[in-house]
């Protein structure tokens, strides 16, 4: 069995976001990491690996400075390490496109993602890549078993948690699990810089990366939030809590 | 110009965030059309102002949410512009009927304007991304971002049978686990501190925040003095927190306090002392005894809609 | 708010890619497994063992050793580790020192190979604990004249004697000891649980109080004959320790300034007095520049002296220098930093009282300020003055 996991190397959560000329400037942010959902899902692909002998192989698609995030999963068990080298924007239709081609050229029998990442926060990868590779996808995974072979996964509801059997290929989309995630020693850190990483170009997947429609026009700071505002009374409570969900639209 | 609505599942009827996405389609302009999965709730959408069509679209699919199977039952039915709310379901669903279309999606959209000019956060809310969309897209739209539509319409209701096959199998069921969420992972935070008097209050902090399904925190004094558990202290020493709403109660809001919340999106503090810190950093501060404010504050919540 | 490492000069980016990933992973441990059990630890006086498991699974104690299932990793990443660690706590550093540079080193370098092969893997996983007994309660500065000795008994040695400030001595399972047999200084391995050994811990301390102390006595110690280093004799042996210690010390003194600045920085712009944060007044900003500037100089120290290290070409000179300058220089950005936070940074809150605690134990061990002034004031004079006699 060989799993494919889907990572993206994005500003780590803590680092401040600059914007300059209507565009995060990428040269300010100190640190990059692998998106934390992304984590989960390659901690769920490694113990794949240790409990069913599965095979792992991480994707990434990015400028060069993103097969870090390769380096950083060789460095924790990854075994095999794509990377789909792109510099420019994507639209959610071609990097979905891309990322399904290399999962075919990597014959991965399962994907497995982080339900969104850190940056855009959208959440269409995980589901978009499972259309475009005509699979299945199962959303807010916390683990996934082999179960008499088939997948079992563990997935949050409204209501609560549910357990699910696919028979087949599929996409699963994490969540945060309950898993600790493995932190790299010495010995995997040397053992990456010695993994080839497969590099390849959307054209060499035979896509192309136009996708019209959607245009970010410019990304800019959220406006400011308007100075405190003091209520005098208990009374007042009901009146705030309107705020919160009218202004603030927090609850 | 033509706008589809999916409106999710909902055990109640209409799902609540139907009306807003109405509103969303009648900002855009064009007829709008409304599927709903399942269609529970249908008589209800018909009445919404704005909606011209109502598809109840059956099918033993519906039993349970799986994305690939629901998008190709709904994916021929839809016209135009779709809208869905940002839930999770939404948000899976949206981004399989987009690809299924050969579409691209663009998810928890919190302002939408003529000529599909559309804003959303990105980087958990560090920025917003101004988006303009030609052609049809498949759109997420943040629940109670949009004002709801009003109600006094009648649309034609119909119903289409979806032949559509599961492939996702439920084995169990598992309830919600009894435990509450940990500070650092809860987007709502209710924070208590030694304002409360008695660590037995705690009890009334943590009904409000089953309401809000907020997690339960505390400083460092009571921590401290009450023994409660050092994973529920948030500050210099304990966790660092960023919600997107923190509610300080009882807390007078010490710098080592404040080191550990200030960076929430927005801060609602209950104290009876007008000159507290706490208010210093407060979004929306409420001058109250505690005792007296927050059954009101927990009774204005649970009455939202 | 995270922890960010100040780097004006950017001096990690002359890093390998393999060198900062094991900065990170170590940043990252100290973040997740130190920072919020320290306090506790220290209140308590422990040393968690977790943290030696950890540490062992990591994979990087004893990291410049090759061999013997250690690491094997450039004395610069050593540096960086230690850096690290310290910017948690020197009580954490200063166990992975000892186990790396003072009692796994002396194995590696003169021990024979049985010794290595049976202790060496071990220690470097964490499964066993070793510490270095050097200093006797009455022979700090002046080793070469300690009263500790070996004497040959048929198949033994009995070992009569007692060493004292030995960090990881009561948890240790095993010390090299350095004792006068016939007159001459040599090492031996001495294990837990030998006859007429023990190690009392010592308490009391205000400084370190995440790390074990002890003392090591010997009455009658009898140990087997393979249990001496044959590969040393003199003060070469633990001075050669030393020279590997103090290089991790010299690095690890930046982490605890790193963290004491960090601390210091976003205090002054969080705490408002006179309507404004204390980080806009001069006085503040001088005490913040002074910081950055000493901190920038220590790094550019340590960076070098570990490509000296790594090159080969180096004295112990140069490690006496940067032992002796970032030493000096974290203890007074410490105390620095403890009066930026006014009242507040004599709280367990914030690290700086704690590190400032600690690095007063680090000044003096390891070879202390002065002797390290004198040790380059004989480089410069060639003239020696430790001793009143010639």
């Amino acid at each position: 069995m060989k799993v494919a996991v889907l990572i993206k190397q994005v500003p780590d959560t803590t680092a401040r976001i600059s914007i300059s000329g209507g565009l995060v400037d990428e040269g300010s942010i100190s640190k990059w990491t692998i998106s934390p959902y992304d984590e989960y899902a390659l901690e769920a692909a490694l113990k794949l690996q240790s409990e069913s002998g599965a095979k792992v192989v991480a994707i990434t698609l990015g400028p060069q400075r993103s097969s870090k995030s390769l380096i950083d999963a060789a460095a924790v068990g990854a075994d095999e390490l794509m990377h789909v080298l792109y510099e420019g924007d994507t639209g959610s239709l071609s990097l979905q496109s891309a990322l399904a081609a290399a999962v075919r050229k990597s014959e991965a029998d399962i994907v497995l993602a982080g339900k969104q990442a850190a940056d855009t926060n959208s959440g269409s990868t995980a589901p978009g890549v499972a259309q475009m590779l005509g699979l299945p996808c199962v959303g807010l995974v916390s683990e996934v078993k082999v179960v008499d072979g088939n997948f079992v996964a563990t997935r949050s509801t409204s209501s609560g948690m549910e357990r699910v059997s696919v028979n087949g290929p599929c996409v699963f989309a994490f969540d945060k699990g309950d898993e600790e995630l493995r932190r790299p020693n010495v010995r995997g850190i040397m053992m990456a810089k010695k993994k080839p990483i497969e590099s390849l170009s959307p054209a060499d997947l035979g896509v192309s990366m136009e996708d019209g429609g959607v245009n970010v026009e410019s990304v800019g700071y959220p406006p400011e939030k308007p100075a405190g505002q003091t209520f005098q009374g208990a009374a007042s409570a009901s009146e705030v809590v309107t705020k919160l969900r009218e202004e603030a639209n927090v609850i | 110009m033509s706008v589809t609505i999916v409106s999710e599942p909902h055990e109640e009827g209409m799902h609540p965030t139907l009306p807003q996405l109405v509103r969303a389609a009648s900002i855009i302009g064009g007829s709008c059309t409304v599927i709903i999965p399942g269609g529970n709730g249908a008589d209800e959408a018909s009445k919404i102002q704005g909606v011209e069509k109502v598809i109840k679209l059956n099918g033993a699919c519906f039993s349970v949410f799986d994305s690939s199977t629901w998008s190709a039952a709904i994916s021929g039915l839809v016209d135009g512009t779709v809208l869905m709310a940002t839930t999770p379901i939404g948000r899976e669903l949206s981004a399989s009927i987009a690809a299924g279309l050969g579409r691209s999606v663009v998810q928890d959209v919190t302002s939408i304007a003529p000529g599909l000019k559309l804003e959303r956060p990105s980087y958990s809310g560090k920025a917003v991304e101004s988006i303009s969309v030609s052609g049809d897209a498949v759109i997420t739209i943040r629940p109670n971002a949009i004002e709801s539509a009003e109600s006094g319409g009648s649309a034609d209701v119909s119903t289409v049978d979806s032949g559509e096959n599961l492939k996702i199998a439920i084995l169990e069921a598992i309830a919600k686990a009894g435990e509450r969420l940990d500070v650092s992972e809860a987007d709502i935070i209710i924070s208590g501190g030694r304002g409360l008097g008695d660590q037995s209050n705690f009890e009334k902090l943590e009904s409000v925040a089953d309401s809000l399904g907020a997690a339960v925190g505390a400083s460092r004094a009571v921590v401290d003095e009450w023994g409660l558990p050092h994973s529920m202290q948030v500050g210099q020493t304990g966790k660092t927190v960023t919600p997107s709403l923190y509610i300080a109660v009882g807390i007078s809001g010490a710098i080592q306090h404040l080191a550990g919340m200030r960076s929430s999106r927005y801060i609602l503090a209950i104290n009876k002392d007008p000159e507290a810190p706490i208010f210093g950093v407060a979004d929306y501060g409420i001058v109250a005894q505690w005792e007296d404010a927050l059954p009101i504050l927990h009774e204005a919540i649970k009455s939202l809609p | 708010m995270g922890y960010e490492a100040l780097d004006f000069y950017d001096v990690d980016s002359l890093l390998t890619d393999e060198e900062r990933m094991i900065r990170d992973a170590v940043r990252d441990w100290v973040d997740e497994s130190v920072i919020p059990k320290i306090e506790n630890a220290c209140r308590e006086g422990v040393f968690l063992d977790e943290w030696r498991q950890e540490l062992g699974g990591m994979g990087i104690l004893g990291a410049p050793l090759k061999g013997y299932g250690c690491p094997g990793l450039s004395y610069t990443a050593y540096g960086v580790i230690c850096r690290e660690l310290e910017r948690g706590d020197s009580g954490i550093r200063s166990f992975a020192s000892v186990q790396g540079s003072l009692a796994m080193y002396p194995i590696w370098d003169f021990g024979s190979e049985e010794q290595k092969e049976k202790y060496l893997p071990k220690m470097a996983s964490g499964e066993l604990i070793g510490c270095f007994g050097l200093t006797e309660p009455d022979y700090g500065s002046n080793p070469g004249d300690m009263v500790t000795k070996a004497e040959e008994d048929d198949d033994h040695y009995i070992l009569n004697g007692a060493k004292m400030w030995i960090t990881n001595g009561t948890i240790a399972d095993l010390a090299v000891v350095w004792a006068k047999l016939d007159g001459v200084i040599r090492g031996f391995i001495v294990e837990k649980g030998d006859e007429g050994f023990s190690a009392p811990e010592m308490k009391g301390k205000h400084s370190l109080k995440a790390s074990v102390t002890s003392e090591l006595v010997f009455q009658d110690c009898k140990i087997p004959k393979d249990r001496i280093l044959p590969g040393v004799k003199g003060l070469r042996g633990p001075f050669s320790c030393l020279n590997n210690a103090r290089f991790g010390i010299s690095w690890g003194a930046v982490g605890a300034a790193q963290s004491c600045f960090d601390s210091a920085r976003s205090y002054a712009m969080s705490r408002i007095q006179f309507d404004h944060p204390i980080a806009a007044y001069q006085l503040v900003q001088n005490k913040l520049a002074w910081m950055l500037r000493e901190i920038t100089k220590a790094q550019l120290l340590a960076y070098h002296l570990g490509v000296k290290k790594d090159s080969g070409e180096w004295v112990p000179e140069h490690i006496s220098l940067a032992k002796m300058n970032n030493v000096d220089i974290a203890l007074e950005i410490a105390r620095v930093a403890r009066d930026i936070h006014g009242a507040n940074g004599i709280l367990d809150e914030y690290p700086v009282m704690r590190h400032m605690a600690n690095l007063e134990s680090v000044k003096t061990y390891e070879g202390t300020h002065d002797i390290h002034n004198l040790i380059l004031g004989r480089h410069i004079t060639g003239i020696q003055a430790f001793t009143r006699e010639a």
